[in-house]
């Protein structure tokens, strides 16, 4: 996957874990979770949408990698790198 | 393989969101329920053509879709329910009625009860205020040590009777412990009920549950009723399957039970530990149907009236069958645009006295029902004036109703004073969720169920 596709994925799980959402005007670099006032619970949700979809295991630890749009993007971009 | 990645033991409200949010990310789910539907303590049933629900005064929690960070709207991103699809009906406002004249209301605007405190108390009002600055900035979840709400609540109300006013609403619906409350539940409670406020789901409890099971379902996940689960048996120290009363077995990975820790216990072969976890509080509820064209005849126009018409307000259990000198007179057509019935309710509650009830011949139980609720309508007449004579059917139910309905040690509603927060038993891989895990209520046990599943089960 790109990095453009791992985005898009990325914000299609957050659209449909909060149907209220304005992803708008998010900024890459801001957390998400001040952005998009989303919680802890939110954020398992990502983890386990991930899981899901793509049988990636993301430890607690590394939790704090998902913090902004972009962190995103680099945390996963080697994990999702052969789909 | 086991049969089931996860066994849910009970279908009530904190069951159905466990298995919603496990069901939700794939993992395969059974949730076994004894009754023929779900719901457990907050569930209906028919009689006379009349949809009566056993639980629902109110739900608490409110808040506007939009609003993230609200309880109320959290749980329903955990369970990816659609908070906009849901219609909810506010509360008109409600009453705290004491002796003496003695009265507040409160509504989902906090305002209205920061008012009548100001009014009716005049001094206490900054002590109020500072009281609501300390319940905002109190983290009720962060684990700690037992606090007594009175004594916290002494340092900023003075007056014992606006004491008891604040208290007796958030006691009455969730707090198992008697006299005093942990702070942490009380700020839970304050905020649940006087800062968010009651409503009412559009439509029945039988609505509700149904969009709760269809959705569990439609992820793939199970449920079985007229199911009573025995046992859990244990291989190597971890459960591997439960026995159903039929003598039926399923395997499976893990076990949530939400029929209380001593159920639980009893289940695990462990003993009951009654003492410790069988809670004291329980109560009687009558139910009244009366012609719409009566509502008029009815004083005031309040959604539920918390009233004391004693000097001293005992949150105990009561040396008698029934305390009728306190209790809470609920109308469950008074929510903001409820469409008109040709009948209204009213629901009464009080605090009971289990052993008085369970030791009752079965003749004796009658008369006694008899007479405790011709003395709850004598009384409360007092406060919503005369109704008695407009009644065309009721209905009570009492500490053993409970009992038999719920598995609920003691008919205790909010289950045990010492609550298993972490959801843990002596046994790895089962876990407690519901009513004696620490959330109560409709909103509360159902966050119990997602929370238990998150921590326990997802973050592995
Ligand atoms: C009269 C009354 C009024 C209430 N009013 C309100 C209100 O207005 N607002 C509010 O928010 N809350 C109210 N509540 C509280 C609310 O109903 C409860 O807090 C909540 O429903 C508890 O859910 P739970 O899942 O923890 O427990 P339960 O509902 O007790 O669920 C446990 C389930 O397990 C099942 N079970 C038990 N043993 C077994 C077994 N061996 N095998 C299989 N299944 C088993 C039971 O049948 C039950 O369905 C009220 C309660 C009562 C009794």
């Amino acid at each position: 996957m790109t990095r453009g596709e791992i985005k898009n994925v990325i914000l299609e799980i957050i659209a449909d874990i909060d149907e209220d959402a304005d992803m708008a005007d998010l900024n890459p670099d801001e957390p998400l979770r001040d952005q998009l006032d989303l919680d802890s619970m939110d954020f398992l949700d990502i983890v386990m949408e991930l899981r899901k979809r793509y049988k990636l295991q993301i430890p607690e630890a590394d939790y704090p990698e998902l913090a902004t749009l972009t962190s995103c993007i680099n945390y996963l971009e080697p994990k999702l790198k052969a789909l | 393989m086991a049969d089931y990645s996860l066994i849910i033991i009970g279908g009530g409200l904190s069951g159905l969101a466990a298995g919603i949010r496990f069901a939700r990310f794939g993992g395969s789910v059974l949730i076994l329920e004894k009754h023929a539907i779900p719901g457990g303590l907050n569930s209906y049933y028919f009689r006379k053509g009349f949809l009566l629900e056993t639980g629902l005064h109110a739900m608490t929690n409110f808040a506007e879709p939009g609003d993230k960070r609200a309880p109320l709207n959290r749980l329903f991103r955990q369970l990816k329910l659609s908070r906009h699809d849901f219609i909810t009906h506010e509360q008109f406002s409600s009453l705290i009625h004491f002796p003496g004249g003695s009265t507040l209301r409160f509504s989902n605007d906090f305002s209205l009860l920061q008012e009548d405190i100001a009014a009716r108390f005049p001094g206490e009002i900054d002590g109020f205020n500072r009281l609501l600055a300390a319940v905002n900035g109190y983290d009720p979840f962060t684990p700690r040590e037992w606090i007594s709400t009175r004594v916290m609540l002494g340092r900023f109300v003075h007056d014992p009777l606006l004491t008891d006013m604040i208290l007796l609403p958030l006691m009455v619906y969730g707090n198992s412990e008697e006299h005093d409350m942990d702070f942490a539940q009380f700020v839970i409670m304050f905020r649940s009920i006087y800062q968010e406020g009651f409503f009412r789901p559009d439509g029945t409890m039988k609505d509700f549950l149904a969009l709760l099971v269809e959705t569990f379902t439609a992820y793939g996940g199970e449920i079985r009723y007229n199911s009573q689960v025995q046992s859990i048996t244990m291989t190597d120290h971890r459960a591997s399957h439960v026995k159903l009363a039929g003598g039926e077995t399923v395997t499976c990975d893990a076990v949530i039970s939400t029929v209380g820790a001593p159920g639980t216990f009893a289940m695990l072969s462990l003993p009951r530990q009654e003492e410790k976890y069988a809670g004291r509080m329980t109560f009687v509820e009558s139910i009244y149907i009366l012609p719409r064209q009566t509502k008029k005849e009815v004083k005031g126009d309040h959604t539920i009236i918390f009233y004391c018409l004693s000097d001293h307000w005992q949150y105990r259990q009561p040396a008698k069958p029934v305390d009728t000198s306190w209790g809470v007179i609920c109308f469950p057509e008074n929510f903001q645009g409820m469409p008109l019935s040709d009948y209204f309710q009213i629901r009464i509650t009080h605090a009971a006295n289990y052993d008085l009830w369970k030791k009752a011949s079965s003749l004796d139980y009658a008369a006694m029902k008899q007479e405790w609720g011709a003395q709850s309508r004598e009384i409360t007449a007092k406060i919503i004036g005369n109704y008695q004579q407009n009644i065309v059917y009721e209905d009570s139910f009492t500490p053993i109703t409970i009992e038999r309905f719920t598995a609920k040690a003691r008919g205790a509603v909010y289950g045990s004073p010492v609550k298993v927060k972490d959801g843990r038993t002596p046994c790895s891989n089962v876990f407690i969720a519901g009513t004696d895990q620490g959330f109560l209520g409709i909103v509360g046990s159902m966050l119990s169920g997602v929370s238990i599943v998150n921590q326990h089960l997802l973050k592995e």
